[in-house]
């Protein structure tokens, strides 16, 4: 394979020899140390070999002593076929354009792909990724990753880890956000615990500090469950300030509603569809088809693709085609057990939003209130069980 | 006539001589090295010139006399100096006979 590779480079020539004795002639080129491969006797007296180019030049006293008739069939490999494009300039051109015009292309960053982001708003970090340097268009050798990633761990306060890596022409930007954390009163000061939220205690064990609740008792936000300071037993009424601790279980509602959507519009697709293709090229748009849409009520379907070489190398030439189903809009009545049980679900989704995950859920309520601007509402009130104390700094917040 | 006897005698010595220092026998001898993979591939090193091709035959002259190659479709993938390569099906292979 290699050596098939260098004769193609080196080119070479296959010859026709043809004559009585055309072995004498084989060994004449072994004596003069010219190379031959491929021999191949066609019938008696005639061969057909392949040689190189510099040999080729030699041969013709060989065939003189030997006797025997020489003819070129076929020049082979790539000095023939540079020769061959020598004259076509433009040929040239374009190729050294292509390779040039692929570097300078693949010199930009033509996308900024952000994962790992749930509460950050990618616009967000795209705008703090541009007051780096880093967006689409930007030349990809002047990106400092390292200053990038150091200026905006200081200026996002939501990250706690961010890595900015360029491939290709892509940037990809992974980030972690920080997850709040809960504040800790330290050890030595002395501190109550409070109520984080409404409820009835259900348990109450103070291993440091003053019960100032008990089981059974309603607490509001805010109120102190275990007091850190500790009435004296004298007469001057002081109070032994310790740092509370312990654990407050209580029984907490959550409520939530959502309407009993009894009719609903459904889209029922009419069949008809209008194409739409558009070209982007950096950041200029061609609309091919010039198509708009003509219906009243439809969704709209768009597809883009980017051309790229595997994963990282993306061009900044994009293919967008867009699609305009034309749809129907027919009210149907939906059957109430089913409409109450999609609000029941609705509400459910609400308060999973707002039940802690330590928190347990004991019981399940749902109530139907018909009310005369709304229609018929689902109320779900759910009960749990759980931790309801923080610690609270006392005299501070 | 003695002094093919002294040739031979000689010869006989220096046979011995390359067993004894385990030398290459081929370059030393003058004799062909020749390597066959199956019945298609055939590398015969050390040999002096070629005095038959077809696809049917190969005569190959060598140190020790004519070597006789028969097959079908034989051709020659490469030839140098030293070594040439043959292709193709081979059927039989027939040394000289050496006293």
């Amino acid at each position: 394979m290699l050596l098939r590779l260098w004769n193609y480079l080196h080119g070479y020539v296959i010859i026709i020899v043809e004559g009585f004795f055309v072995e004498k002639f084989i060994n004449i080129c072994m004596h003069r140390q010219i190379k031959l491969w491929d021999i191949r006797a066609q019938r008696k007296g005639l061969m057909t070999m392949r040689m190189n180019v510099k040999s080729f030049k030699l041969i013709r006293p060989i065939a003189r002593k030997a006797r025997c008739k020489v003819r070129l069939l076929k020049k082979n490999g790539l000095p023939f076929v540079v020769n061959k494009y020598r004259r076509r300039k433009a040929f040239f051109v374009g190729a050294v354009l292509f390779f040039v015009l692929l570097y300078i292309l693949t010199s930009f960053i033509w996308s900024v792909e952000i994962t790992g982001n749930e509460k950050l708003q990618t616009s967000e970090l795209e705008a703090s990724l541009a007051q780096n340097g880093i967006g689409t268009g930007v030349l990809k050798y002047s990106i400092d990753t390292d200053r990038a990633v150091s200026n905006m761990m200081i200026g996002i306060e939501e990250l706690s880890w961010i890595s900015i890596v360029v491939r290709g022409t892509k940037v990809k930007v992974d980030v972690r956000e920080r997850i709040e954390m809960p504040t800790i009163v330290p050890r030595h000061i002395p501190c109550d615990i409070v109520a984080v939220k409404d409820g009835i205690i259900k348990r109450i064990v103070a291993t440091e500090g003053f019960e100032a609740a008990g089981e059974g008792d309603t607490v509001q936000r805010g109120q102190v469950l275990i007091s850190g300071s500790i009435p004296l037993k004298d007469e001057k009424k002081e109070h032994r300030l310790v740092h509370a601790m312990g654990t407050v279980t209580a029984r907490t509602w959550y409520e939530e509603e959502a309407p009993v959507i009894l009719s609903q519009t459904q889209r029922i697709r009419t069949g008809k569809v209008i194409n739409d293709h558009s070209l982007i090229l950096f950041s200029w748009e061609l609309d091919i088809l010039q198509r708009k849409n003509k219906f009243a009520d439809y969704t709209v379907i768009e597809s883009r693709k980017k051309l790229s070489l595997g994963e990282n190398m993306v061009f900044p030439i994009e293919w967008v085609s867009v699609k305009y189903i034309e749809e129907k809009l027919i009210e149907a009545t939906i059957n109430e057990e089913d409409a109450k049980g999609a609000a029941v679900q609705a509400a459910m989704e609400k308060l999973s939003e707002k039940i802690p995950d330590t928190a347990e859920i004991i019981s399940k309520n749902v109530n139907y209130v018909s009310d005369d601007k709304k229609g018929l509402i689902a109320k779900v009130t759910i009960e749990c069980i759980e931790d309801i104390g923080r610690s609270k700094q006392i005299g501070g917040n | 006539m003695a002094k093919a006897n002294k040739e031979s005698v000689s010869k006989g010595i220096r046979e011995k001589l390359t067993e004894m220092l385990e030398l290459p026998k081929e370059s030393v001898l003058d004799i062909p090295k020749l390597t066959i993979a199956g019945n298609k591939d055939m590398i015969i090193e050390n040999y002096k010139g070629l005095l038959e091709f077809d696809s049917a035959g190969i005569r190959l002259g060598t140190g020790m006399g004519t070597i006789k190659i028969r097959g079908s479709g034989l051709l020659i993938k490469e030839m140098t100096c030293d070594d040439i390569v043959i292709c193709g099906a081979i059927h039989s292979l027939e040394f000289p006979i050496v006293g």
